[in-house]
């Protein structure tokens, strides 16, 4: 099923634009790397596919519902999230537990399932011993992995990350890009991530979008490689 | 002390708005418009000054100037991002002179400017202890309800819009309670004052706690405990309660902040010589899948 898709868009953010003729489709149970130079509109290409900006030309389409008829949840994790206030009042079980909203009405009560969920999605990212930390205090790559587990918490149908392991130690980014094969394989959700360590995470996607420079400066969109087609990823 | 009627009034009064007051403050400062409430008390002096001018009720032409300047801020704020700080002041200014001028082209109520400015919470009328009956009333549904929600927004406002939250309609209630509460506690503590009883609690509370609803409720005690206090103070040593409330509030900030730092001092040589990390040991890289079954 058709998740998301721009057509022949067009966006900039001052008079000139600085993305040409993208057009990507995302599809549902698919890990797609979003790759480019520094500057090449990436995120920009994000924040348009998720309705967060409005293209100067071209259509956006993002599904509101899923192939069963319930409403599609999407998860967003930006670049500088990390980066959040020091002095937000919250521990870490109380923020990824808040990802869990993302399923259902936004005014329910959270229920066991939310808990078991959020507990999980912590030992996922390996933070459930600093589970009763105060968020503020953890460290630059303790404070991303805790984002990735509040949206996983979500269980979102669409999961869309800017350079979600900035930060993250080799080790770490190898469980992450494993992990991330496995809520696609197994619970058929599709993510979308804009990387530059593309040579680590190949074997894990199915496919690579890549932004190119256009002739006279701006950006344009997009070859799509194949990468390994709905296969077991090389391990 | 309690015998007198007007400090009856005004321990019920001033408990209502410490109440939501303080709630709203820790959504503001993590929201990074702490000074909002500044500027909408200044906004709200001059709709009082024009409901007097035009022989209309002042409370509730300053409670409507109110929540009008703060669906003003809304948008604004959503057209300028970046320049909040500048729009405050601008607008700030303009509620204050125009305030300032058409008090003085009306002789009848130049005489309570004063007690607009810094607060008469011992001279607090029925009418406007009706609306903070309602305000509050509206504000605490308000904040029950969409504390999820709010929690979420107040973190991050792009990944909670894209997880489906209607943000634009819930950040503008937000901005209608805020008007809706400033214009209420505008006769405690008075225009100029306003902000100490909702950012002071607030900024006591987020510092001593490391869970949501605990600095919520908290925050709420300090400002009861402040506002309770100060009153008493204020009656006691007959010193105009409006001040003496921020005061006792900049106190209990004060000694806050300096009994955490102490706690946290000790705490830390503690750990240090009994050399426990067991918590940094426990933490690791994120688990590979075949290392165990947890993934499922």
């Amino acid at each position: 099923m058709l998740l998301a898709s721009l057509k022949e868009v067009e966006f900039g953010y001052n008079d000139t634009p600085s993305l040409h003729n993208a057009t990507i489709e995302v599809r549902s149970s698919e890990f797609v790397a979003v790759t480019g130079p520094n500057g090449a509109s990436k995120t920009t290409l994000l924040k348009l596919m998720l309705g967060l900006l409005k293209p100067w030309k071209g259509s956006v389409h993002l599904a509101k519902k899923r192939e069963d008829g319930r409403k599609l949840s999407v998860s967003y994790v930006p670049q500088q999230i990390a980066a959040f206030n020091g002095g937000f009042p919250s521990n870490v079980h109380e923020f990824v537990l808040s990802g869990c909203l993302s399923r259902g009405s936004w005014l329910r009560r959270l229920n066991d399932k939310d808990r078991e969920l959020a507990e999980r999605s912590l030992r996922q990212v390996g933070m459930w011993q600093l589970r009763e930390r105060r968020i503020g205090e953890l460290s630059g790559g303790q404070k991303q992995r805790i984002c990735i587990a509040r949206a996983l918490a979500g269980r979102p149908d669409l999961l869309v990350m800017d350079e979600p392991t900035t930060g993250m130690d080799e080790e770490s980014r190898k469980g992450f890009y494993e992990l991330m094969r496995h809520m696609v394989d197994v619970h058929g959700m599709s993510i979308v991530m804009v990387t530059h360590g593309l040579e680590e995470c190949r074997p894990y996607l199915h496919r690579i979008i890549e932004l190119e420079r256009k002739g006279e400066g701006g950006w344009k969109c997009c070859t799509t490689t194949l990468c390994s087609a709905h296969s077991a990823p090389a391990r | 002390m309690l015998h007198y009627d007007f400090m009856q009034r005004a321990f019920g009064a001033g408990a209502l708005i410490a109440v939501v007051a303080s709630v709203l403050g820790v959504y503001l400062m993590l929201r990074r418009q702490a000074l909002m409430a500044d500027m909408l008390s200044h906004v709200s002096l001059a709709g009082v000054a024009a409901g007097a001018f035009l022989g209309l009720s002042p409370t509730l032409s300053g409670f409507l100037t109110a929540i009008v300047g703060a669906v003003a801020v809304e948008y604004v704020r959503r057209v300028y991002k970046t320049y909040s700080e500048m729009s405050i002041a601008i607008i700030m200014v303009g509620g204050l002179s125009t305030a300032v001028v058409l008090m003085s082209l009306n002789k009848a109520t130049s005489k309570s400017f004063t007690s607009y400015l810094f607060g008469s919470v011992v001279a607090v009328d029925t009418a406007q202890l009706v609306l903070m009956v309602i305000v509050t009333a509206a504000a605490a549904l308000f904040f029950f309800f969409f504390r999820r929600p709010l929690y979420q927004m107040t973190f991050d406002e792009e990944t909670a819009k894209v997880s489906g939250l209607p943000t634009g309609l819930i950040s503008m209630l937000f901005s209608i309670v805020t008007g809706m509460i400033v214009a209420a506690a505008m006769p405690i503590v008075g225009v100029l004052l306003v902000s100490s009883l909702i950012i002071l609690p607030a900024a006591l509370a987020i510092r001593l706690t490391s869970r949501f609803s605990a600095a919520l409720l908290l925050a709420v005690a300090i400002g009861l405990l402040g506002v309770g206090s100060g009153l008493t103070a204020s009656y006691q040593l007959s010193t105009p309660p409006g001040g003496t409330i921020a005061l006792v509030l900049l106190a209990l900030l004060a000694v806050g902040v300096l009994l955490q730092k102490l706690v946290k001092f000790i705490r830390a040589k503690q750990k240090h010589d009994s050399a426990e990390n067991t918590e940094l040991h426990s933490y690791g890289p994120i688990p590979r899948l075949g290392d165990d079954s947890q993934t499922s």
